[in-house]
């Protein structure tokens, strides 16, 4: 074995001594070869940081508009969104860090797709509530809060959730405080209904649907695994049109989780 | 003159709006969002226009920037938006050459021949996943440039997913607690052809209600079949042997209510209704008899039913073996109900229980054909004839299943 080897090594070995052109070209190349596996590794490594804050809520809650006025300041009029859409957000603070907003539909058939997609990414979540339509709304809300809560990896992750009661501005909206108890009330008697649903056709899925909260007490805000805040806002502002939002409980947690 | 026309983005920014008649611009914004969600979501792009009240609207999509052009107007205003994106398509292939992007676009008619391979797709119904196209074939090419099969793979994986995904809350057990708290029972109608599996169903049904602490009342309005009645008392004595009355206070958990065979279905569930609102019952499950879609007089007598005795939930019964007919059973079924009733929203369809999926393998084109014709979800899933045969769907399972080929 040693000596099929010689032949080779006494050229390496002459090469290396007295380096022609192949052993440049040879080198140039290992070399190229080993930046792009650094940069892709670079890349993988910002890819998978979790730098994106998610803006999920039912339909018309008001998330594009709130996107838009986050990142221009000004008002747009919207349509409901068919696909996400995301930038790059400069938070208010002093170190001026950036965030990934992401602005995912509303729809019934594709929030759930979108939500596959991003929540892997994602260090915060704003769960954007419509405070004028809740009372009707309660049921809905509180179920797509309830898959948001109880999906594996957002279990494993704890994202910091925020509540944003949106439309503040219209007098009938409801205040943070009732939103936040009737929604507990909602998620106590979901958690029971879901567990108990018949369970699904592919049935690998392990040990049924991730228990909510503490068994044998009433379910709280509190009891989750990550933080959970309410904040009022409204997206379209007091002014109108013209006028700014008014969310600076939203910009300031934004700051605080960057 | 030109009514209305609008461009916005996928992700929801209006970025141009021009309203020809004088009124408050937030007044298009609902005849918009109708045609979002009727017919973009619901992959419903066979023809490009749509009604909303007296306005009929116009749209059409630029894939390659994800845009959405709506027109209302006389017939020639269509062709403005087909100006737009052809200005935008030139300019794009001008500028940026033949790059990626560009291929796809150039590729339909390879990404056509592709899918029309597949054999399952046919059992689809190719007309139902290809419509859904126009909107999904949006994948931005980055640095790679990837096979048009794998690209339309995804697309048409998504495209089924969307479509049998809830659009409305599934939850049966939630509004059943809301109807206790009412102090009224929950009705439950079970609609279908013959044979496919209502009675069975019901029972499993009915068990799993049990099991969840709620009574039930099992009304018998199947009075042509011959045995249908004591079908139903023979599960009505299983289940209570199951859970007997002294493990649930002394009073039974299901009952029969029928009043033997020949008399009128409607009548009856009206009754039993009542019955079971007055003895304190959580559900009613009403057991229709087996009809053709094509037999108008029983049709009739099953929208009377339905229309007279408004349940909370009408759950149309479907076996999974059923293929390319389960599309006419749907439309005629439906259609019998909205031509029957007096309101001015007719009582529909809400939800399809898919039965006897065991006698299948994996592979349900079923589930996609009855979904999509109905845009109702699938509410429970039969996988056998015991008590504990009773599944809820899930959609990327199956979608993946189907996508198997």
């Amino acid at each position: 074995m040693a000596g099929a080897m010689e032949p080779y090594l006494d050229s390496l070995r002459r090469e290396l001594q007295s380096p022609g052109p192949a052993a440049f070209s040879v080198l140039l190349a290992l070399l190229v070869v080993a930046l792009t596996l650094l940069l892709w590794r670079l890349a993988q490594g910002a890819r998978s940081s979790r730098r994106a804050v998610l803006l999920l809520g039912l339909c018309d809650a008001g998330k594009t508009l709130l996107f838009a006025r986050l990142l221009t300041g000004k008002y747009r009029d919207t349509q409901t969104s068919i696909t996400d859409s995301s930038a790059v957000y400069r938070v208010s603070n002093d170190k001026g860090t950036n965030v990934t907003l992401i602005d995912l539909p509303g729809h019934e058939s594709l929030r759930l797709q979108f939500l596959e997609r991003f929540k892997a990414a994602a260090r915060a979540i704003v769960f954007v509530v419509d405070s004028v339509a809740f009372q009707r709304e309660v049921k809905d809300v509180a179920e797509f809060l309830y898959q948001v809560l109880v999906d594996s990896t957002v279990l494993k992750n704890a994202p910091a959730l925020l509540i944003a009661c949106n439309k503040q501005d219209v007098t009938m909206a409801k205040s943070a405080k009732l939103i936040q108890q009737q929604l507990e009330k909602e998620l106590n008697t979901l958690r029971v209904t879901r567990s108990a649903a018949p369970t699904s056709l592919d049935a690998s899925a392990a040990g049924g649907p991730a228990q909510l909260g503490k068994k044998g007490k009433d379910f709280d805000f509190s009891q989750l695994p990550m933080k959970v805040e309410f904040v009022e806002c409204s997206a379209r502002g007091s002014k109108g049109e013209e006028g700014d939002a008014d969310f600076e409980d939203l910009e300031k947690w934004l700051a605080k989780i960057a | 003159m030109l009514d209305f026309f609008t461009i916005f983005s996928k992700g929801g920014l209006v970025l141009w709006c021009f309203q020809g008649v004088r009124g408050p611009a937030s007044a298009a914004t609902a005849p918009v969002n109708a045609l979002i969600r009727s017919v973009l979501l619901q992959e419903r792009g066979g023809n490009n226009s749509f009604t909303h009240e007296a306005l009929t609207l116009k749209y059409k999509l630029d894939n390659q920037f994800e845009l959405v052009f709506v027109v209302s107007g006389p017939p020639w205003a269509a062709l403005v938006s087909k100006c737009f994106v052809f200005a935008i398509d030139c300019h794009a292939v001008c500028s940026e050459g033949l790059s990626g992007r560009g291929l796809l676009r150039l590729g339909k008619g390879r990404v056509l021949r592709e899918v029309s391979s597949w054999p399952r797709v046919g059992d689809l119904g190719l007309r139902a996943s290809l419509q859904g196209f126009p909107g999904a074939t949006s994948s931005p090419v980055i640095f790679l440039f990837p096979a048009v099969t794998s690209t339309v793979k995804q697309a048409l994986q998504e495209a089924l997913v969307q479509i049998l995904q809830p659009q409305r809350r599934v939850d049966v057990l939630r509004d059943v607690m809301d109807a206790q708290r009412h102090r009224r029972p929950y009705v439950v109608t079970f609609c279908g052809v013959n044979g496919v599996g209502k009675s069975t169903n019901l029972a499993k049904i009915s068990f799993w209600l049990i099991e969840n602490g709620f009574s039930v009342l099992i009304a018998a309005c199947d009075t042509f079949r011959a045995g249908a009645v004591e079908q139903l008392r023979t599960h009505t004595r299983r289940l209570n042997a199951l859970h007997p009355p002294e493990s649930h206070g002394g009073r039974p958990m299901v009952q029969l209510y029928e009043k033997g065979y020949g008399k009128d279905a409607a009548g009856i569930a009206m009754e039993a209704i009542s019955y079971a609102r007055n003895q304190g019952f959580d559900v009613v499950l009403v057991d229709t008899a087996g009809r053709m879609q094509d037999n108008a007089p029983l049709m009739t007598a099953l929208a009377k039913l339905i229309a007279v005795n408004a349940p909370d939930l009408v759950l149309f019964v479907g076996e999974a073996l059923v293929g390319n007919e389960a599309v006419d059973q749907l439309v005629k079924f439906n259609k019998a109900l909205a031509d029957h009733s007096m309101a001015q929203t007719p009582r529909l369809i809400d939800g399809i229980v898919l039965t006897k999926f065991d006698t299948i393998d994996d592979k349900v084109g079923a589930a996609i054909s009855m979904t999509y014709i109905t845009s109702k979800p699938i509410v429970f899933v039969g996988t056998g004839q015991t008590y504990c045969d009773l599944r809820s769907l899930n959609a990327k399972a199956v979608v993946a299943a189907l996508m198997k080929a």
